[in-house]
């Protein structure tokens, strides 16, 4: 069966996703991918949202984390305070695997822009701001799904919503923040990255059909290609389960 | 039914919401967002407002594109999966017009939330280390000139009780009006908020003035049979506006899905000033009957949520 890069993204993306564990989920693609890893390796994967609602079963597509779809056969619908205080707490007994995030910009220490590009007093473009970005990367691990361009892999954000591993090993502590926790992998259309122990991005897996120098040519910054092995390509039966009951109507895939 | 606080929309604003107040407004994105009220606040040509949106929608947009807002304090603004980023505030930023403060979603739930436990501000451990603490969208000198703003974005200090660890000390905002959309609601304003509540409760329970639009008004004595069930009580609201659809085109669990024919088509008039002063015209500044009958009834009944699944199973959204 033939696929598309955004599809081998949400297939890359539920990969990142263990049965039984909780993660936080952020709008658009994260949704496809945890949707995905729910209905093949990992059906009691829980999700919680900034929205206060925690371990639904969305059955259709779910275009916002306030959407009603999410709703179905969740635990609880919290009000939004309690998302706050839990995320906090649940994240330092090490009980949030993991929280997915998008961006408009990011640096080789994937820290992440969702404000603007330009000066933020007068900024060229401005998008909607940190959401519930800015929490999650600040005490959860995070994966973070991109668009692979160089505009936007570029050597130091515009605007630092949601703190990475700042400038290197020493970033956090330097910066107040938790320490052991921070970027895990980065996701795009090429493949997967993610951060060593200079804490810098690295390509980790190639997507099929991607070349080595396509990463690097769309990469804003120096990018070490060495370490890459071949993405394993989706099966088709995880592929069937996108297609036919995760995105049917290619709202986002 | 006895008419206790039940007024039109035009009534509640009149009386509660006035040029300059502090507003805030209930729901999520495209998820109970009070449209209804809003599209009357437009009407009124209600000016100067600040506005305390949470994970704001297509309605706080609509204020910004109709000239009703003076400052803003946002953290995300989106029909998510319709428009990515609501046009008439991008642009408003864009060219200087509109002075916003960047918060994060969570701290503007706490601070909402610190707001209906009276205090004045809270202290929070987020936003530290990034552009949120280090870039301020509204200078401690611009703030002279937005009485309804706290004197600074935040404090930044060392935790106290517990030295080491670096404290934001967000203020909490003085809400004069809240708008809010519920279910079910009683002349006395006893609401029954079904689904998520967001932060609704809250702002309700901070603002010194809450307008409660309501799917269903229900008496009180049926609302008291079951007061588990409700979230509201009638001491915190002051005006009860009965407005079938007064969410859409977004979402109200238990009645509605959102309406992606409207979201799509708003997203294409807000791309332009010109095109949303004619939207402005054609569907914001006529009666909400009149908005109803241009939706349409085939269209609104397409919509009804499934009592299953809670939403409209299959509906047409691309």
């Amino acid at each position: 069966m033939d696929y598309t890069r955004k599809q081998m993204m949400a297939v890359a993306l539920s990969r990142e996703i263990e049965d039984d564990k909780l993660y936080i989920i952020g709008t658009g693609l994260p949704l496809i991918g945890a949707a995905l890893a729910k209905r093949t390796h990992a059906p009691k994967a829980r999700l919680l949202f900034e929205t206060g609602i925690l371990d639904g079963d969305p059955q259709e597509v779910p275009t916002s984390v306030s959407d009603l779809r999410l709703n179905y056969q969740a635990a609880i619908l919290w009000p939004q305070y309690r998302y706050f205080g839990f995320e906090i707490l649940a994240a330092e007994r090490g009980q949030i695997e993991a929280g997915f995030l998008g961006g408009a910009q990011i640096d080789p220490y994937g820290n992440l822009n969702s404000t603007c590009i330009g000066d933020y007093a007068a900024p060229v473009t401005r998008f909607s701001g940190s959401g519930g970005a800015n929490g999650i990367a600040t005490f959860c691990d995070t994966v973070i799904v991109m668009k692979h361009e160089k505009r936007r892999f570029v050597q130091r954000v515009d605007y630092c919503t949601s703190p990475g591993w700042i400038n290197g090993p020493d970033g956090r502590r330097s910066m107040g923040l938790p320490e052991d926790r921070g970027p895990r992998a980065v996701i795009t259309e090429l493949g997967v990255f993610r951060f060593g122990a200079d804490k810098r991005m690295y390509l980790a897996e190639l997507f099929p059909g991607v070349t080595p120098e396509q990463v690097v040519e769309n990469t804003g910054f120096p990018i070490d290609v060495t370490r890459a092995v071949p993405a394993a390509p989706p099966s088709e039966a995880v592929l069937k389960t996108l297609v036919e009951e995760v995105d049917p109507h290619h709202l986002m895939t | 039914m006895k008419r206790g606080k039940v007024v039109t929309a035009e009534e509640a604003i009149r009386t509660y919401l006035h040029a300059g107040d502090c507003l805030a407004l209930g729901g999520f994105s495209t998820n109970r967002r009070a449209y209804a009220l809003v599209r009357e606040i437009i009407r009124q040509g209600v000016r100067d407002l600040t506005v305390e949106s949470g994970a704001a929608g297509g309605d706080v947009d609509m204020l910004v594109g109709a000239g009703c807002v003076k400052a803003i304090n946002i953290s995300y603004i989106a029909n998510s999966g319709f428009t990515m980023v609501c046009r008439r505030f991008r642009e408003a930023v864009e060219q200087g017009k509109l002075p916003a403060e960047d918060y994060s979603l969570d701290v503007q739930t706490i601070a909402y939330h610190g707001a209906a436990l009276g205090l004045s501000y809270v202290p929070v451990r987020n936003m530290v280390g990034s552009d949120l603490e280090h870039k301020w969208g509204i200078s401690d000198e611009q703030r002279k000139d937005f009485p309804k703003l706290p004197a600074k974005k935040f404090i930044l200090q060392e935790d106290p009780f517990h030295p080491g660890t670096q404290l934001c000390l967000i203020p909490t905002p003085r809400i004069d009006v809240a708008c809010i959309h519920v279910q079910k609601a009683s002349p006395e304003g006893i609401c029954r908020i079904e689904g998520a509540e967001f932060q609704d409760v809250d702002i309700a329970l901070a603002a010194a003035h809450t307008i409660v639009s309501c799917e269903e008004l229900v008496s009180d004595e049926e609302m008291r049979r079951e007061p588990d069930r409700n979230t509201i009580p009638g001491t915190c609201v002051d005006a009860v506006v009965p407005i079938p659809y007064g969410a859409h085109p977004s979402q109200c669990c238990g009645y509605y899905d959102y309406d992606p024919q409207a979201l799509q088509e708003y997203d294409r008039v807000s791309r332009t000033q010109e095109a949303f002063d004619r939207y402005l015209e054609e569907q914001v500044l006529i009666s909400h009957e009149a908005y109803l009958s241009h939706i349409g009834d085939e269209q609104l009944r397409s919509l009804r949520t499934d009592r299953l699944y809670g939403y409209a199973v299959g509906l047409r959204r691309s």
